[in-house]
């Protein structure tokens, strides 16, 4: 289980035009976690929830700030599920899979023919993902990251794409392969439902990348969005979000 | 009354009766292909009956037998593909390499930008020439020309496939530390192989131009040196054969070899579209 810590990160994009101004995305975000957990980040489109997963996974480099994933004092490894599958459409699904992966032999195979099968997908490793439907596709994103093993999951809005029911159906699926595996998870929403169903700790950002709140969920594990408790954790965090709107729209008209 | 029995005329051209079968195959594809051929053969035979300089079909088929009969035919024609072959491998090797080299690194591209596209403006004759010039009457003449000519080619499409492929699987790839090489062969690879067989088509009957004219012009053997040898002859029989023979070749490779290796080539495709979507 990884240990990730950021100390005042910034990430500023040049100016998109000439005579612009440079974009904040994150203006020195600070946090840490560590664990089997599942942590959430929401915020409004442009609050760099992104940015800050692109920079973890090394496709985009922090302007300063400090940032570390460890296990066990080593680098950590990393999975990434995006909002989109990401398959290589001309190579079959377990091919996908070993894209990925160390290795190509028989136990690789066997590795990742359980990670397909733990997400319903055993009798698909021969297919196309343009065979596959969205969910799917989905669901062999999900696997792919989790068979290399990775001591942090990063997952961007996975389930964003998809219609609700196969969305629903795909955060049971999520939740039992994460406490099935003891993964550290960083899950960037926009759903504040999905984000408390499935979350040990919400993570509230606002525009220029700032903490806006940190909010622990203690519920056990595996939740459904119709349990009554989560429910009642989901309406009021709705309110906090409705008080930091007001609070920002009154900031605003001053 | 009985009904059904007797056959209608519906049934008279249905597909599986002979005469249906020539009735469908007048309006398919085949048919249409077998119809130009003909009318091409009756103009060529006609205007070959009216004018004395232009023969006619039959003369050049006895003068091809002729060839083919002797071991001419053959013999040119092994030493021409000897050159082409290696010439369009070299080609191949290099355009791929240099391809992607100018679409993933901008240094490379912006330093040899210019030079390739210098090299895609240089005609095959020009390159053929050269090629005299540096290698004389050796092996070495059409293999150069037909590299030098069909390098840019493939270089240039492939370049712009690189170019064209995927950032979201890119980012995918670097997010999953997936190595370079692996990417390359994995990811770059195909999805420039359109690109490839674009430039390698165009490849193809440029270099199959170029070492021709490497023949004509400072060859002592092969089907450009046996065009040239009927041409000075004044023969031209002997000159139409050889040219026929010379765009018959590339006509069907293209057909027979490169069309079938694309389709075997971009098999995933039809069956990745083969099963319907369904399921979550």
């Amino acid at each position: 289980m990884a240990t990730l810590t950021i100390e005042n990160l910034t990430k500023v994009f040049p100016p998109p035009r000439k005579g612009a101004e440079p974009v904040t995305a994150l203006g020195g975000l600070s946090f840490e976690l560590s664990g089997h957990t599942f942590v959430s980040l929401v915020g409004p489109s442009g609050c760099g929830k992104s940015t800050l997963l692109n920079i973890l996974s090394g496709v985009e480099t922090p302007t300063s700030g400090r940032l570390s994933v460890t296990e066990d004092g080593r680098p950590a490894k990393l999975g990434y599920v995006f909002q989109d599958a990401r398959l290589l459409p001309w190579r079959t699904v377990m091919d996908n899979m070993l894209y990925v992966q160390d290795s190509r032999d028989d136990k690789a195979r066997d590795h990742a023919r359980r990670y397909l099968a733990m997400v319903g997908l055993e009798n698909n490793e021969a297919s196309y993902p343009g065979q596959l439907s969205g969910g799917m596709q989905q669901r062999a994103g999900i696997a792919r990251a989790f068979s290399v093993e990775p001591d942090l999951l990063l997952m961007d809005e996975p389930f964003s794409h998809l219609d609700a029911i196969t969305a629903r159906s795909l955060r049971e699926h999520l939740q039992h392969l994460w406490q099935e595996s003891g993964k550290t998870v960083l899950f960037v929403t926009h759903d504040i439902m999905e984000a408390v169903q499935l979350s040990d700790r919400i993570i509230v950002l606002r525009h220029g990348g700032h903490i806006h709140a940190d909010i622990p969920i203690d519920l056990p594990h595996p939740r459904r969005a119709s349990d009554p408790e989560v429910a009642a954790v989901q309406a009021e965090i709705l309110g906090r979000f409705e008080t930091m709107e007001r609070r920002l729209e009154e900031t605003a008209a001053a | 009354m009985s009904a059904g029995t007797a056959p209608t005329p519906t049934d008279a051209l249905a597909p599986r009766s002979p005469l249906g079968r020539i009735a469908a195959a007048t309006r398919s594809d085949r048919g249409a292909y077998a119809a130009s051929a003909l009318t091409a053969l009756v103009f060529w035979q006609v205007i070959g009956m009216r004018f004395e300089r232009i023969p006619t079909p039959a003369e050049v088929a006895e003068f091809f037998w002729s060839q083919a009969s002797s071991g001419v035919l053959w013999a040119a024609f092994a030493n021409t593909l000897d050159g082409f072959f290696v010439g369009l491998g070299i080609a191949l090797v290099v355009g791929i390499a240099l391809g992607l080299a100018l679409g993933l690194s901008n240094m490379v591209r912006t330093f040899l930008n210019d030079i390739v596209v210098v090299g895609l403006a240089v005609p095959g004759v020009i390159w053929a020439l050269l090629a005299i010039l540096w290698f004389g009457f050796s092996f070495k003449t059409p293999v150069a020309a037909v590299a030098l000519t069909a390098t840019p080619f493939i270089a240039v499409q492939v370049a712009q496939g690189v170019r064209g492929t995927s950032r979201d699987l890119m980012r995918m790839s670097t997010a999953f530390g997936v190595p370079w090489h692996r990417r390359i062969r994995h990811l770059v690879l195909p999805s420039v192989m359109d690109y490839v067989f674009a430039g390698f088509r165009f490849a193809v009957i440029m270099g199959w131009n170029a070492v021709l004219l490497a023949e004509w012009f400072g060859g002592r053997a092969g089907v450009g040196f046996q065009t040239r040898t009927w041409y000075d002859a004044n023969n031209f029989t002997g000159f139409v054969s050889w040219v026929l023979f010379f765009i018959v070749f590339i006509v069907l490779l293209d057909r027979l070899v490169l069309e079938r290796v694309a389709r075997r080539t971009f098999r995933w495709r039809a069956q990745a579209t083969a099963t319907p979507r369904g399921g979550a």
